[in-house]
């Protein structure tokens, strides 16, 4: 258990933990030898311009094995996910609810009625829309991703 | 016709971004361009990215061998969708072993990845395929007078090392085509390449619409009559919550926003 799990009375999640611990220690031996902060990617992140972020730090935490400190700040865990830095991570827990819709309808979200500019409900077959494409066989679908689900990559 | 396509809607534009899906149905025809409803899409697995790798590739490919059985390749108007299954085909391109692990587990459905098909958004269609000389033979209403600003979205432009439609520092093929149209429009914006904030909207709302906010605010005082976004996530930023996003930036923002195939 971490000072931070004692001081948010969190959950401790050692497993967890210790698979992202895993990770980084793998990534910091593929990029310390690359990366020589020029902070580009800095300048590039638009997570920065908000929110003062700056990516070149995880690379410069990496290259001093200060894995935990990374960890346990916002740098990695607030990316706009705009590619800017191949490497940035997140994971909110919306995605679980990504996931368990994905497998129930194949999307990440159901048909949605709309409002238009004059106030009217609208569906999509209302606007003469065909109706979405999704998985023909739920339950081999289903039954891939459940399997995929507990796989690692 | 002389090109069809699998039209591949993605869960943002088949759900609730229907104004896209509706122009691009209306429009491309005009152009000699096929639209096909293929059964059996799901999501394209780019939402998925972040928390297994392994389950987006899998969705990608699985979406890629359902046009393949096909023959067909893919016209995919969303951004992120067009990202994740460009990134999938480059990866497994790559990756013989993943391929056949993809493959393996696609066998139950009856599905095969070859990687054998184009990936294609809206922007490369129009303008790589389709061509500017096209398009302006078909203008039945010039823009004459209104002057847009666009926005091409992250998803886009970036990686470039995989292959995107457009350049990542410097895209101008929507531009390229709104001078077709008549419209007047610059080639750069300070705020040109500014990420809309969706993504950001899933853990931070509020700074999500401070960034749309703020790049809504600058097309304002530029004096665009209007911004052209070419992704259902975007657009949902720039037009839904364009109220409240100027709201966190305390200004009142009146900037209407177009779809591509609207215009």
């Amino acid at each position: 258990m971490s000072i931070v799990d004692l001081t948010s009375m969190g959950e401790p999640q050692s497993q967890l933990k210790k698979e992202i611990n895993d990770r980084l220690t793998k990534l910091k031996n593929e990029i310390s030898d690359y990366c020589f902060q020029c902070a580009k990617c800095t300048s590039g992140c638009e997570a920065h311009k908000l929110l003062e972020l700056e990516p070149h730090k995880m690379a410069a935490l990496l290259k001093r094995g200060l894995i935990d400190e990374m960890v346990n700040s916002d740098i990695i865990w607030t990316c706009m996910k705009n590619l800017a830095v191949a490497s940035g991570k997140q994971i909110p827990g919306k995605y679980t609810a990504f996931l368990q819709s994905i497998l129930s309808i194949g999307g990440i979200q159901d048909i949605q009625e709309i409002t238009t500019r004059d106030n009217k409900t609208k569906r999509r077959s209302d606007l003469g829309l065909p109706n979405a494409s999704k998985p023909k066989d739920l339950t081999k679908f289903q039954a891939c991703l459940m399997k995929i689900a507990v796989e690692k990559v | 016709m002389e090109k069809k396509y699998a039209l591949f809607t993605g869960c943002m534009m088949s759900t609730e971004q229907y104004a896209y899906e509706m122009s691009i149905r209306e429009s491309l025809p005009i152009l000699d361009v096929e639209l096909i409803d293929v059964e059996g899409f799901s999501c394209c697995g780019e939402p998925m990215k972040s928390v297994n790798q392994l389950m987006a590739l899998y969705l990608s490919a699985r979406n890629i061998a359902i046009a393949e059985k096909n023959n067909l390749d893919i016209l995919a108007p969303c951004a992120m969708c067009h990202l994740s299954l460009s990134e999938c085909k480059h990866i497994l391109g790559n990756n013989t072993e993943m391929k056949d692990r993809i493959n393996g587990m696609l066998a139950d459905e009856d599905l095969n990845y070859k990687g054998s098909i184009e990936i294609l958004h809206t922007v490369d269609l129009l303008h790589d395929h389709i061509g500017l000389e096209t398009i302006k033979k078909h203008v039945k209403k010039p823009l004459t007078g209104l002057k847009f600003a666009t926005h091409y979205g992250c998803h886009l432009i970036r990686p470039s090392e995989i292959g995107r439609p457009v350049d990542s520092e410097n895209p101008t093929k929507m531009e390229e085509i709104l001078k077709v149209l008549g419209a007047e429009t610059e080639n750069y914006y300070p705020e040109k390449l500014d990420c809309c904030g969706g993504i950001l909207q899933i853990n931070l709302p509020e700074s999500a619409l401070t960034k749309t906010g703020q790049k809504l605010k600058a097309v304002q005082e530029y004096g665009f009559n209007g911004l052209v976004d070419v992704c259902p996530w975007c657009h949902r930023m720039y037009d839904a919550r364009q109220v409240k996003a100027g709201e966190t930036v305390a200004t009142k923002l009146e900037v209407p926003v177009f779809y591509w195939d609207l215009i």
